[in-house]
């Protein structure tokens, strides 16, 4: 079975000493020394606070840090400064750090997870990011309850973050996705999530770990997978995700997500093309209120680029694009940078073409994905400039705006896709 | 025991046998139980196994505790019987090599006992300081509640003498006031009376409570292991080989300074042991136990720690933890009608569920881990209780001895027993009962006496060294005890599944496993992990030799 | 004299009736050569045209950039193209088999000089193809590189890879059917070599500044754009 090769001998010897469990928590590292302990930390303390009936075990699915990380997992204390008399565990707590075989990627650390988690029958599952520090107990077990006390099958994180922040989510990923998908889904490219052991046997079964977006977009997919398949899902609020910057460089992310996205799109056309409307995803818990600075950013200096940029492409953005939306986005370019107006609709007929462009084929598919980067510049540089003193309630409208505007185009965009 | 017999350690080695009189045997009929049918049932426990008795209050009392409540220190209950047939028990006892404790309530009397009706008649009598009296009830503040469920205060109002009496457990037992040195003496004479007879030991219930101080927990305090040292010195001068069992509910390294330098207490129970025995086979996970074992402190080598599963009082929840404490309850006394005070007043197999397998394994590990093991009358046929009867009296019901005419227990109306029977189909005496299960090969009581008889092979269980191992698979309890050159390796699943665990046993590599019960052997410990298998709730004994 | 002369004529006669006798069946072979020829050319250029159909033969030369310079030469779309040049291949070939027939000795090696030629003609033709797909991808690649990557100029980065790489595949097309090899060749190392150096010297001296710019650009030590000065996730 494919699944012999994500189970090494030590692992599955690990494996047997724990037996079943009833939470299990995934955390993939890579090189995570600086930020590590406290997430096992957390973990722990979560298990002995909110758990400590539950059989429980953290696996550490490492890609070959060499920066200590694993040992530092290993050698984390289960109580570490935690007081023995007033809350812990009643049962042996079990920790695992193992390396996973493969390109060192999300896609192959999940699986593993997931493996793991299939095999002990883990009946709630947690997969957190190492990649950053603010991940508390209860944090942790606001991905677990639902799972374990209300029978969802998949818990998506709400960070509590100003709408400024994150455009490539709050501009592209989370209308598209929520248009497309039917569903209103806060942060549909989360690194987090919770999930059932129900979602996991089903996870595993899919073809999707061998390929590239199995490989760079699998937290992409898990939420696609969990909305196109009918699980029950919801969302819970998690301590702000602190915006610390990106290892990857924007070119190189930009073409992950946007793939992945459209790549998922392409996967689930079959349920998506039926649906209508989106509903709001129920919330088990609203994410902790903490008051949010704006994030500081320069809008104006992503839509300086931006009439160049078109006219640069303007020979391959006519092999995506209709003759209408180009000279639209022409006429846009012809503006000053500071008046730089990128209107909801057009944005969306952009990102719906690009798509029909990607699933027909008419280049190859990263051309398609490189040349929709400036345009989102360019539309992410306008509404910041636009935004960047509102209010976050008229923000949170706007983002609203643009959603219900994907929304509203969507019967155009199912027709044509039918005629690709 | 004869003279020419004496073995001043000879309790290290005990498997004692708690029993009631009252509900053990009744001889003449009266609905209670009597020395002279415990007379009578005297082979039928030495065919068991075990090695002593421990028998509950015997003494005159107005019934209102059970018997812990006493009105007369020198005579029995006239329900009982005569001293006679106390003494004619003895004997009986002796002469089958059955060592008798009893019962040695020091703490406090009955308010009808003679000396509490002298004391309370006037603040001059004589007898006045031999309880603790105060006029306000607000001395000793914040000394906690042992009865929780019952009383309100730790004091008392006598309207005879116009004055407040401590009481640390029901208002009707005063405490006696061992500050006053006459109530040591008589406390003495008391003993001495009782050893004079041919008595083994007494379980001193009650004990860390014997003093008070302003501003203390008036529990353990020097001054009351002054009074232990006082009555040990004088146990020693004259009864050398008798033996004093204390019962103090506490967490193993406060139980420690019972047994002094091996000047106060022989023995005392390990009351946290139990608990967590329950607890880790529920959580099917070591941990619990392993924690207590750890923290259990080294004794001295001439003293003993007692274990048991469960006793006539409530299976006791006072010294866990508050998310232990809920585990427990919400797992082993869903009926609330099974809880009482701060624990579960249900007997061993109704807390299993009746299942065989965790009774033979709580039962083994029971028999293998360090200390002298305490079997409670009837758990060795898996009798049921009643938790509709009040206070702790669920777990006192008349002995079954078959499934005719009361069990056999009585030939009484059922109507005038002092204990109605446990009766429903499932645990009750006519599907649980000692007649059928001597007829059964593989019924619990044969199995028990194998059990027992097993474990009186070798010294290593009472006597030995015990050394954890921590396999990886954390449902799997396994343990070395060493006793000299002898070994015996005992391990435990203590899990619902079949489990495998691999044993780091390179420093006993070359030794030779072989099966206690079956006598079979197994493949010899070499340098690699040690290989077994355990099916649902099963253990081994290995003994280890090498050739 | 006359006699000779009748006799002569009568020869003549003769003999031009069996030239005639001889050459006549070799033309109606021929004729009939060329018509089955052509018939069959015209099989295997619908069949072809078919075939491609089914492979999408269209879709695949307007992905790879093939369509839009066809449409610049006035060519025909890419399943035609192909069909028209396996008919005319085909009757080209029947056609030169032939005019064989006719036994024109000064036509004798024409046809054994056209089947060694149509190899290499067919090669050079994939090589042009393969070099038109190639062109197309690399500017393609390189406009939107440069483009997302601030590097200045980005359409005459990207026309200049294509071009050079046309050129190149034509060279080596060239070379294949081996027409003016030496030419080609010496013409297309000169022309390259002086590209390179030109490049090179207006880089060096005149481009100093842009060339540390792209430098800095590939190896930075801070966010290289203003896109990657905020969070986008």
């Amino acid at each position: 079975m494919a699944q012999d090769s994500v189970l090494s001998d030590e692992l599955l010897h690990h494996l047997m000493a724990v037996g079943h469990v009833d939470v299990l928590v995934g955390v993939p590292t890579l090189n995570n020394a600086g930020t590590i302990r406290p997430v096992v930390k957390a973990v722990h303390q979560a298990f002995a606070r909110y758990f400590p009936r539950d059989r429980s075990v953290l696996i550490n699915s490492d890609g070959g840090s060499d920066d200590g990380t694993p040992s530092l997992v290993r050698n984390a204390s289960a109580d570490d400064t935690e007081t023995v008399t007033v809350s812990h565990s009643l049962r042996t707590v079990h920790r695992i750090s193992t390396p996973y075989h493969g390109v060192p990627g999300k896609g192959n650390a999940l699986r593993q997870i997931m493996t793991a988690a299939d095999l002990i029958q883990a009946r709630a599952v947690a997969v957190l990011n190492a990649d950053v520090t603010g991940i508390t107990p209860e944090g942790v077990a606001a991905l677990i309850r639902p799972v374990r006390d209300q029978q969802f099958d998949y818990v998506a994180p709400v960070y509590q973050r100003h709408p400024l922040e994150g455009p490539l989510v709050t501009q592209l990923v989370r209308p598209l996705m929520r248009a497309a998908y039917g569903w209103q889904v806060r942060d549909p490219v989360a690194p987090e999530f919770g999930c059932s052991h129900r979602f996991v046997s089903h996870c595993l079964e899919q073809d999707v770990w061998d390929t590239e977006l199995g490989r760079v977009g699998i937290d992409l997919w898990v939420t696609a997978e969990a909305l196109a398949k009918g699980f029950r899902c919801c969302q819970t609020g998690l301590n702000p995700h602190p915006a610390t910057p990106t290892r990857t460089p924007f070119g190189e992310l930009f073409a992950q997500v946007v793939d992945s996205a459209f790549a998922c799109l392409e996967r689930h056309a079959p349920y998506w093309l039926g649906r209508n409307g989106a509903e709001p995803m129920p919330l088990v818990s609203p994410p902790p209120t903490v008051a949010v600075e704006p994030p500081v950013v320069n809008g104006t200096r992503l839509t300086e680029a931006f009439a160049l940029d078109v006219e640069n492409l303007r020979s391959v953005l006519q092999d995506i694009l209709s003759a209408e939306t180009l000279a639209s986005l022409e006429a846009l370019a012809e503006k000053q940078p500071a008046r730089l107006r990128y209107p909801d609709p057009l944005w969306a007929s952009t990102v719906y073409q690009f798509l029909l462009a990607y699933r027909g084929g008419v280049m190859r598919r990263e051309h398609i994905v490189q040349a929709l980067a400036p345009l989102y510049l360019g539309r992410t540089g306008s509404f910041l400039r636009q935004y960047a003193t509102s209010p976050e309630p008229l923000v949170d409208e706007a983002l609203e705006n643009l959603c219900r505007e994907f929304e509203r185009s969507k019967p155009d965009l199912v027709q044509r896709w039918n005629r690709v | 025991m004869p003279a020419s017999d004496p073995q001043p350690l000879w309790f290290k080695d005990a498997v004692i046998y708690q029993l009631h009189v009252k509900t053990f045997a009744d001889s003449n009929g009266d609905g209670i139980g009597d020395f002279k049918g415990l007379s009578s049932k005297l082979d039928y426990l030495a065919d068991l196994g075990v090695t002593c008795l421990w028998l509950l209050p015997m003494y005159p009392s107005p019934f209102r505790d059970d018997g812990y409540d006493i009105a007369d220190y020198y005579s029995i209950h006239p329900s009982y019987g005569t001293l006679d047939e106390f003494r004619e028990f003895l004997d009986a006892a002796h002469a089958r090599r059955l060592r008798v404790v009893t019962e040695l309530v020091l703490n406090h009397t009955s308010d009808q006992h003679a000396w509490f009706k002298e004391a309370r008649s006037s603040r001059d009598n004589p007898r006045r300081d031999w309880y603790v009296w105060s006029d306000t009830d607000d001395r000793y503040r914040n000394v906690r509640i042992i009865f929780v469920d019952i009383e309100r205060s730790n004091w008392a109002w006598d309207p005879e003498s116009k004055a407040y009496y401590w009481h640390r457990f029901f208002s009707h037992q005063p405490d006696l006031n061992y500050d006053n040195p006459a109530v040591r003496e008589e406390m003495w004479n008391v003993m001495h009376f009782w050893l004079g007879l041919g008595v083994d030991g007494f379980r001193v219930d009650a004990v860390p409570y014997l003093i008070e101080r302003e501003n203390t927990s008036c529990e353990g305090l020097p001054e009351t292991h002054a009074v232990i040292k006082f009555l040990r010195s004088q146990l020693d001068a004259h009864f050398p080989d008798r033996m004093l069992l204390a019962e103090p509910n506490q967490p193993p390294e406060l139980v420690r300074s019972y047994f002094g330098e091996g000047d106060e207490f022989h023995m005392a129970f390990h009351f946290p042991l139990m608990t967590r025995m329950f607890m880790a086979v529920r959580l099917e996970d070591r941990k619990p136990l392993i924690e207590v074992i750890e923290r259990t402190p080294e004794i001295p080598e001439s003293c003993q720690w007692g274990i048991f599963l469960r006793n006539h009082d409530e299976l006791t929840l006072e010294m866990v933890t508050d998310v232990e404490r809920a585990y427990m309850i919400d797992e082993y006394a869903r009926d609330p009608a099974s809880r009482i005070h701060l624990g579960i007043r249900r007997r061993l197999a109704p807390l299993l569920d009746g299942d065989r397998r965790r009774i033979e394994l709580m039962n083994a590990m029971l028999m293998s881990m360090p200390g002298s093991p305490i079997i409670y009358y009837g758990d060795e046929i898996g009798m049921g209780d009643n938790i509709y009867l009040g206070d702790r009296n669920g777990v006192r019901t008349p002995m079954q001895w078959n499934g005719g005419w009361n069990a056999g227990f009585s030939t009484t109306d059922p109507e005038r027993l002092a204990q109605p029977l446990i009766s429903n189909p499932l645990f009750g005496y006519q599907a649980v009962n000692v007649e059928s299960q001597k007829r059964a090969d593989h019924s619990l009581l044969n199995w028990m006496r194998k059990l027992i008889a097993v474990r009186q092979t070798s010294q290593v269980f009472s006597r030995g060294q015990t050394t954890l191992l921590k396999p990886a698979n954390h449902r799997v309890l396994a343990y070395l005890r060493t006793l000299g050159k002898e070994q015996v390796l005992c391990v435990c699943n203590l899990s619902s599944s079949a489990q495998a665990v691999e044993l780091d046993l390179e420093s006993l590599a070359g030794a030779l496993p072989i099966e206690m019960f079956g006598r079979s052997l197994f493949p010899r410990i070499g340098e690699l992990p040690y290989m077994l298998t355990l099916g649902p709730y099963a253990f081994f004994w290995f003994k280890l030799r090498r050739f | 004299m006359a006699q000779m002369i009748a006799n002569a004529i009568r020869q003549a006669g003769t003999n031009f009736v069996e030239s005639l006798s001889v050459f006549l069946p070799r033309m109606v072979t021929t004729l009939a050569i060329i018509i089955v020829g052509w018939l069959i050319a015209m099989l295997l250029r619908t069949m072809v045209r078919a075939v491609a159909g089914w492979l999408r033969i269209n879709v695949a030369a307007e992905r790879f950039g093939v369509t839009p310079l066809l449409k610049t030469a006035d060519l025909p779309p890419a399943d035609v193209l192909l069909g028209a040049i396996v008919f005319w291949l085909v009757w080209l070939g029947f056609l030169l088999s032939g005019i064989d027939v006719l036994g024109f000795t000064s036509l004798q090696g024409l046809l054994a000089s056209f089947w060694a030629f149509v190899p290499r003609l067919l090669l050079a033709v994939v090589i042009l193809i393969i070099g038109f797909v190639v062109a197309n991808f690399a500017w393609r690649a390189t406009l939107l590189a440069a483009v997302n990557g601030r590097v200045p100029s980005p359409r005459l980065l990207s026309g200049a890879v294509r071009w050079l790489i046309l050129i190149l595949t034509g060279a080596m097309a060239l070379e294949q059917i081996a027409v003016a090899r030496t030419v080609v060749l010496t013409a297309f190392a000169i022309a390259f070599g002086a590209l390179s150096l030109a490049v090179a010297i207006a880089f060096g001296i005149g481009g100093g500044g842009i060339a540390k710019r792209i430098l800095e650009h590939q190896f930075p030590e801070q966010p290289r754009s203003s896109a990657d000065e905020i969070s986008h996730l």
